[in-house]
């Protein structure tokens, strides 16, 4: 593209600073948003992503710079306000209300348009519904479907025709695909072209380089709140990337490349597990040897989002699961951690942490009896096994009676980590050990890891994150309907074996 | 969620109007409960089933369900208001003096309303501009407005009457109002909860505020992103629901002329509550409607009155209204367990 077709910026944004007490959150970026383009923003977590977003979406307020829409400018000083100016946001968490039906949910801005004292007009509601869904290639879906009896996928795809209804000329999706299955998220790229394709310009915030690649016209990279570079996508690498968005080399694959196995492979059985079944899982086997790294990969209802809560006994099971040769009765997840079992689950917010407690109360809230006395916590301990668990994890707090909430996602999980190994596991198992983990964080914490096997530590890893496993373990299992399809061991892992046992039939 | 909806399956695209999608709604249960309730007391009294004690029942719960009523666009709101009994009080406290003071009928009751509206207005903006949680500004609102109540009279019973001072013909169609009859057989107070249910129904399930009242307590987000005012929406609620219970209040003085501060509707938000949870509504928001909060406003009455009619002590009564709330709020619990 020459300079003079270069179109004129949609939105541009020049200068625009954010402050957060303590946190300048953005600090004086500055992009532009060309009509019709798919216009990719990257980042580590905590680069500005969504503190710029949401000042698009008219959510948050800028403390300086300038926005210009249509070349003049404007200020977006609420949701509405984003809305009018034909901005619509598809946030990570959905805007969507679960208890009314599609229709209401499409049509909600509308509504919200047309005076308090109108009537509900319901046929047109739904004609005006299924006019959006069917653009969309769902046409299927009944417009009076509750939105709550929807897949998360589903859901997105109302959320985006509600965008589209309201002839949005910019278009905001904020990590569209982290609940996606791999057809969801390529009907949705099929979406984002036609979009484009009308003329609608997509900003694209994403983790996934390799979609982003694939997608984009341009893309943006953030870094620490500033904008550190908008390039074309022309003959761009993923290693490129990744060196703008950390600002320094980072070798994804020499540096973790694999070790030798010959230690593991003589080591004994720690975990052994057969014909385990439970939701999802159909009679599988498998062992898992001291020192070693095991991957578990397939697709998201494969079976394997299931296997770490089967093992640690959060959901009844069937089968033998053994430590040691000793069997874990299966719904006891207290003899699990007993018998030298700790589970990292996938859902922090939800299942793994104490988010309004202290970094100290979380590191030791799965080994009390450790780190009480007569029904009283011994602090002096508490703090010393913390700070040895945040020192050992390099985790970066301001002190130990930090809120874990306040903390970022890869440190949250440092302390997540940390609070399973002071339980002495044999077994650790981690499902998405790096989900809504930056990548400085995640090369971190594969460190720790390697470190932990190091000791003697099984460590089972479920990941839907194939470069994850290929770079760490040692062994992958894949699994398929719920049974195992297959397993990899050194050259043999790599990413069409694993897709392949993964998606064959 | 059953796995094949988590998986991305699609639902069952035709969810056409059958009887089987008539018996999921939540409506069914009730009205299948209350159904068979009315059937059994039918066989087991003599006095159930006449026309006489249902229009008697009907009078019974017409107060608590204007109450509910109000309290229904609370709740899909996704708050809550404790302070309905002690503004029932205080409205209908507040027109018997004027009343008693010589006013004319239409003023006095338009000033008894005007404290409801006070009192939601109040409860509102600390719900929302005062970012309180409901639950609490309504609970120390529940204390003020007794308290008010309380102090304007004085702690002493408010009777009204000629004795008192009260016009003879504002007396009489006071009186009307909470004791007469339409075409003198339907109690007025029926006729008012009737009227008050219908206009709801019709707000709530055909209007644009209706609509955002759901949108607001579905998911505060969604609607805000979509350029409703959550706030508005939540104020009006909270001074429909004071009306609503100034109202009640006004009528349950002209029932029975004499009330006391330190007495009257003394919890009956509570009551109130528990006939829209009956009928439905939940307290996380997003869901009820005026049908449901009809029937369980009418399983709570029909249940005292058969209770009444089978010689029950009013001591048992009060334990088996307990068991119906949570029997009916688990029931729907339980089932969308299984199947959702």
């Amino acid at each position: 593209m020459t300079e003079q077709q270069t179109p004129a910026p949609i939105v541009e944004i020049s200068g625009l600073t954010k402050r957060f007490p303590g946190v300048l959150a953005l600090d004086r970026i500055s992009v532009a948003f060309r009509p019709g383009e798919v216009h990719a923003v990257i980042g580590e977590n905590g680069a500005g992503k969504s503190t710029l977003m949401n000042i698009l979406a008219g959510d948050l307020q800028p403390d300086g710079g300038e926005i210009r829409i249509d070349g003049k400018p404007a200020t977006v000083p609420s949701p509405l306000a984003s809305r009018a100016a034909g901005i619509t946001v598809v946030y990570q968490e959905l805007a969507l209300c679960p208890t009314l039906s599609i229709a209401e949910n499409i049509m909600m801005s509308d509504m919200a348009a047309r005076s308090v004292v109108s009537l509900v007009p319901r046929d047109e509601m739904r004609r005006q519904a299924r006019a959006a869904l069917t653009r969309l290639g769902m046409g299927t879906l009944d417009p009076d479907t509750k939105v709550s009896r929807l897949s998360v996928a589903e859901m997105q795809l109302v959320e985006i025709a509600g965008a589209i209804r309201q002839r949005a000329r910019v278009l905001v999706l904020d990590e569209p695909n982290s609940a996606l299955s791999k057809r969801e998220s390529d009907r949705l790229f099929d979406i984002v072209k036609q979009l484009r394709a009308e003329g609608v310009t997509v900003i694209y915030v994403s983790h996934h380089l390799k979609e982003v690649l694939d997608l984009a016209d341009r893309i943006t990279v953030m870094r620490d709140g500033r904008t550190i570079e908008t390039m074309d996508n022309d003959g761009l690498s993923e290693d490129r990337l990744i060196r703008a968005m950390v600002g320094r080399e980072l070798d994804t694959t020499a540096q973790w490349s694999l070790q030798p196995q010959a230690r593991s492979h003589e080591a004994p059985v720690v975990l052994s597990v057969e014909k385990l079944t439970a939701p999802g899982l159909d009679e599988v086997s498998f062992h898992a040897r001291a020192g070693e790294i095991l991957g578990i990969g397939g697709l998201p209802d494969s079976g394997k989002d299931m296997l770490g809560e089967a093992l640690f006994g959060l959901c009844g099971r069937e089968g033998r699961v053994t430590i040691d040769g000793k069997e874990l009765r299966g719904g006891d997840p207290q003899a699990s951690l007993r018998n030298g079992m700790a589970l990292v689950p996938a859902d922090r917010r939800g299942a793994g942490a104490l988010l309004t407690m202290s970094v100290a109360n979380n590191v030791v809230s799965a080994s009390l009896p450790r780190f009480s006395m007569a029904g009283f916590m011994r602090r002096g301990a508490v703090r010393r096994e913390a700070r040895a668990q945040v020192a050992r994890l390099d985790a970066r707090i301001s002190h130990l009676g930090q809120k874990l909430g306040t903390l970022s996602g890869g440190n949250q999980q440092k302390i997540i980590l940390g609070r399973s190994l002071v339980t002495n596991p044999r077994v650790l198992v981690l499902h998405e050990p790096t989900r809504g983990v930056d990548v400085g964080a995640k090369a971190e914490i594969y460190a720790i890891l390697r470190g932990i096997a190091g000791e003697g530590v099984a460590v089972v890893m479920i990941s839907s994150e194939i470069p994850e496993l290929i770079m760490n373990a040692e062994r992958v299992l894949v699994l398929r309907n719920g049974r195992v399809s297959g397993e990899l061991t050194g050259a043999g892992i790599n990413e069409e074996a694993i897709l392949a046992r993964a998606m064959a039939s | 969620m059953t796995q094949a909806v988590r998986t991305g399956a699609r639902a069952p695209a035709t969810d056409r109007f059958t009887l089987a999608r008539l018996l999921r709604a939540r409506e069914a249960g009730v009205f299948i409960a209350l159904l068979v309730m009315c059937l059994f007391l039918s066989f087991a009294t003599d006095g159930f089933l006449t026309s006489l004690n249902l229009l008697n029942v009907g009078r019974q719960v017409s107060l608590l369900g204007i109450m509910a009523v109000g309290m229904t666009f609370v709740l899909i709101a996704g708050e809550v208001d404790l302070s309905v009994g002690s503004t029932y009080a205080l409205s209908g406290l507040a027109t018997g003096m004027l009343i008693i003071a010589g006013w004319a009928l239409l003023p006095a009751i338009c000033a008894g309303l005007l404290t409801g509206i006070v009192i939601g207005l109040i409860n509102g903006m600390l719900s929302t501009y005062g970012r309180l949680p409901s639950l609490i500004a309504t609970l120390g609102m529940l204390s003020i407005v007794r308290g008010a109540a309380l102090i304007l009279t004085n702690g002493q019973p408010v009777t009204v009457n000629a004795r008192n001072g009260a016009l003879p013909d504002v007396l009489a169609s006071f009186g009307f109002m909470g004791q007469g009859y339409l075409f003198s057989v339907i109690p007025m107070q029926l006729v008012f909860f009737v009227i008050v249910a219908a206009l709801a129904w019709l707000v709530l399930s055909f209007s644009n505020f209706g609509f955002r009242v759901y949108a607001v307590g579905g998911s505060a987000k969604a609607a805000r992103v979509s350029g409703i005012s959550v706030n508005k929406v939540k104020i009006s609620a909270f001074i429909l629901m004071g009306v609503l219970a100034a109202f009640a209040g006004i009528l349950g003085l002209a029932f029975l002329p004499s009330s006391q501060a330190g007495r009257t509707g003394l919890g009956l938000e509570l009551d109130v509550i528990a006939a829209t949870i009956v009928g439905g509504a939940s307290l996380s928001g997003g869901e009820g409607t005026i049908l449901g909060t009809i029937l369980g406003v009418l399983i709570i009455g029909v249940m005292r009155n058969g209770l009444v009619l089978m010689g029950v002590s009013p001591f048992v009564q009060e334990l088996m209204i307990g068991l119906v709330i949570i029997i009916a709020v688990g029931i729907d619990k339980w089932s969308t367990r299984r199947t959702g």
